[in-house]
């Protein structure tokens, strides 16, 4: 059994300040630029050019760009897992993880935005769904929902760390004065009163009782973008479910990969301990479990009956086109990772981390497989059409574009892990307070 | 010894054998020439045109060649016949219609030949290929008689100044659909009789035609060596009207987004309004922070 250390607050607050980046912090940051300004480059080409330079068309006419943002909403969930989930079911280990989902949260949902603007190919058109928008269409809805989870979400992070902001502003000769203005820009009103204590806590119980459903609403529309069209792998009613599951596991991925990175980087391994390493574990073997059995659901039923439009799309997956991509993205994104951490010694920060590593990649390809597959097989035959349409391999500006904005998301995390404690000083001084002997 | 004279044989049969198999595979792995094809069309008795169609055996499979440059001649190969020039597409075809100034040179011919020679790139060798065609038309016609009713078709061959029509001809008789056409009666391929009369019972009741019960009637000889390939169309009143309701202008899912159905919009704005009512709330609340901070801040120190 790990025993916990005890140390003083001044020690607490020196741990945990945001610290300036060393050698490896400033190479990581330039090749994440590098990478969005290719990414950035990529885009401008397809504004002046068009869609032409991505390898979509008739048929693929949502490819990589809705694979990415399905990706990116699906992460963003943990947001609402970690922080609303674990503190209304009082989970008191939940501390060191709440302000790494609240930064993937906010991250992941700003680029699902930003992706979807890529995909319009006409950025300006984004007017017109607020001027022409249908209310009955799934795309309106996910346009609403995304929005308001993105204003929650940033909500949230900021009225949890408002106590934060208030202990660097009194740090500022140790912080120096790089981002003094912000802080006290942001949190100089904050005096830790009874009174201001009540109304934060109270706001937050608020916020984390409806992240809950509104996160559970992007994600279930998300699904509704594809279940309320009528296409071969899409036509399916357990696709809410499937996809919120889905999107609880990549965002627990997502969680351990960042607690390992941060644990190491900023040597806190007395703040994110193996405890919190086991705990993640069992989540994430219990939400593979539970997404593998909507899986088996969605393509087990369908295979068993084979119908004949449904047909080559579930053999080009099997055993096809896409079986090498589709069996990577079961085993590698859910079974592995179930029978590393499923073992005591598979849940230590290192194991977790390899798992956490193959359930996102795994992750992404899924959201791909959900989408590409589909899209080539439709119900109603093709044609006349070249023979090219019948493939889709996206192109250089689309894998740019693709790359450019996980690295933004990367980036965003980057720069806010810079700026704001990766870890709540305030509230783990006060659970260690709650600790100590009265 | 015997296991020696065994071993022999066993050598041997695994020669000819590989002898076998490594024959028929050089035969496939072989470059296969380039092949020139020619088609005729005749659409609605109408202007006629040819089908260049360029392709070569892959395998047990013909694939399309692209990117041939084709000439296309009425008659012989010569610069004044000359029909005019393609280059296949990616599907290895591409389409020459008959100018309007060979119209009267074709018009008083019974027979035409088409000559199609390819425009070789360097070090490669010309392609060429030749068609004869009888020119012909084919007549559609309908009758009602008590209820019954039939569809017959002629394909009529020019003999001087007469169109002669010929028997036994296969032909298809079809009602044309959207994305594919239907038999007619219970057989897909009809063949004329001696008086050259192809013709089939409509026995399709109740079939869905336009607005006013139209559908349309095709009859089509395909790839006949002697006359290629003619299609001819009549509308017949024979199908069941179908009526199409504009729902655009109620309130269905499925209209515009000013006429979306009120239930719709009264859930969609209760969960909007709701969510960001709360979070506006939430927004004062935090205003309500800042305001104690600030008349902390204001407070003179004691």
């Amino acid at each position: 059994m790990e025993k916990k250390q005890k140390f003083s607050p001044e020690k607490i607050t020196s741990d945990l300040l945001p610290q300036q980046f060393g050698r490896r912090g400033m190479i990581w940051t330039i090749c994440l630029v590098v990478i969005c300004a290719v990414g950035l480059f990529a885009y401008i080409r397809q504004l002046q050019k068009g869609l032409v330079v991505t390898n979509m068309g008739d048929y693929v006419s949502w490819g990589i760009y809705i694979s990415n943002f399905v990706f990116f909403v699906a992460i963003s969930l943990v947001g609402s897992l970690i922080t609303a989930i674990f503190r209304l079911t009082d989970v008191h280990w939940r501390t060191p993880l709440t302000r790494i989902s609240e930064l993937i949260a906010v991250s992941a949902i700003t680029f699902a935005a930003l992706i979807i603007i890529v995909d319009m190919g006409r950025p300006e058109r984004l007017f017109y769904l607020f001027t022409h928008g249908r209310i009955q269409s799934p795309i309106m809805w996910d346009v609403i929902v995304i929005t308001t989870y993105f204003c929650i979400s940033l909500f949230l992070l900021y009225i949890t760390l408002l106590p934060d902001i208030r202990i660097m502003i009194d740090a500022r000769e140790k912080l120096g004065k790089r981002f003094s203005k912000l802080y006290r820009w942001l949190g100089s009103f904050w005096k830790g009163t009874e009174a201001q204590e009540r109304i934060r806590n109270r706001a937050i119980t608020i916020i984390c009782i409806v992240i809950i459903p509104v996160a559970f609403c992007i994600h279930t529309v998300t699904s509704w973008l594809f279940a309320t069209t009528y296409r071969p792998g899409w036509d399916s009613t357990n696709f809410g479910a499937y996809f919120v599951s889905g999107a609880f596991l990549v965002g627990a991925g997502g969680v351990v990969v960042a607690m390992y990175v941060f644990r190491k980087i900023y040597k806190l391994e007395h703040y994110i301990t193996e405890r919190h390493f086991n705990n993640m574990g069992k989540i994430l073997v219990m939400l593979s479990l539970l997404y593998l059995y909507f899986n088996v659901n969605e393509y087990l039923v369908p295979a068993f009956k084979m119908k004949k439009e449904e047909h080559e799309h579930l053999t080009g997956l099997f055993a096809g086109e896409f079986a090498p991509m589709f069996w990577f993205a079961i085993l590698v994104g859910m079974i592995i990772p179930i029978f590393i951490v499923i073992f005591k010694k598979g849940r230590k920060p290192l194991p977790m981390f390899v798992a956490g590593v193959m359930v996102v990649v795994g992750a992404w390809f899924k959201r791909y497989l959900i989408v590409t597959p589909t899209m080539l097989h439709p119900f109603l035959p093709k044609y006349d059409a070249p023979e090219k349409y019948s493939h889709y391999f996206p192109s250089w500006e689309e894998w740019a574009i693709t790359f450019g904005s996980l690295a933004g998301m990367l980036l965003i995390i980057t720069i806010l892990v810079r700026i704001f404690p990766v870890v709540s000083i305030y509230k783990t001084l006060t659970d260690h307070e709650d600790e100590l002997p009265s | 010894m015997k296991m020696n004279y065994r071993h022999k044989i066993l050598i041997i049969l695994f020669s000819l054998l590989g002898f076998i198999v490594g024959t028929v595979l050089a035969q496939d792995t072989e470059e296969a020439p380039v092949n020139l094809n020619l088609k005729y069309y005749m659409p609605e008795n109408n202007i006629p045109f040819i089908k260049v169609i360029t392709n070569k055996k892959v395998g047990r499979q013909f694939e399309a060649v692209k990117g041939i440059a084709v000439n296309v001649y009425f008659g012989e190969v010569a610069e004044s016949k000359l029909m005019g020039k393609i280059i296949t597409a990616a599907n290895g075809e591409g389409r020459v219609a008959f100018p309007s100034s060979f119209k009267s040179s074709w018009d008083s011919l019974d027979v035409f030949t088409i000559v199609a020679e390819s425009v070789p790139a360097a070090k490669e060798e010309s392609l060429s290929a030749e068609m004869t065609i009888k020119k012909a038309i084919l007549v559609l016609d309908t009758a009602n008689d008590d209820g019954t009713r039939t569809v017959s078709a002629q394909l009529k061959e020019k003999r001087g100044d007469e169109w002669v029509a010929i028997p036994e001809i296969e032909m298809k008789l079809k009602i044309k659909r959207s994305l594919g056409n239907l038999n007619l009666g219970n057989e897909e391929i009809f063949t004329a009789d001696e008086e050259g009369t192809a013709s089939s019972e409509f026995v399709k009741d109740s079939m869905p035609g336009d607005e006013k019960g139209n559908l349309v009637i095709m009859a089509r000889v395909e790839d006949n060596d002697d006359y290629g390939n003619l299609t001819v169309e009549k509308t017949v009143p024979w199908g069941k009207p179908v009526l199409s309701v504009a729902h655009v202008w109620e309130r269905t899912l499925w209209s515009t987004g000013t006429n979306a159905p009120l239930w719709l919009i009264v859930l969609a704005f209760v969960i909007t309004g709701g969510v960001w009512g709360t979070l506006f709330y939430l927004v004062r609340q935090m205003f309500k922070i800042r305001k104690m901070g600030k008349a902390m801040d204001a407070e003179p120190a004691t």
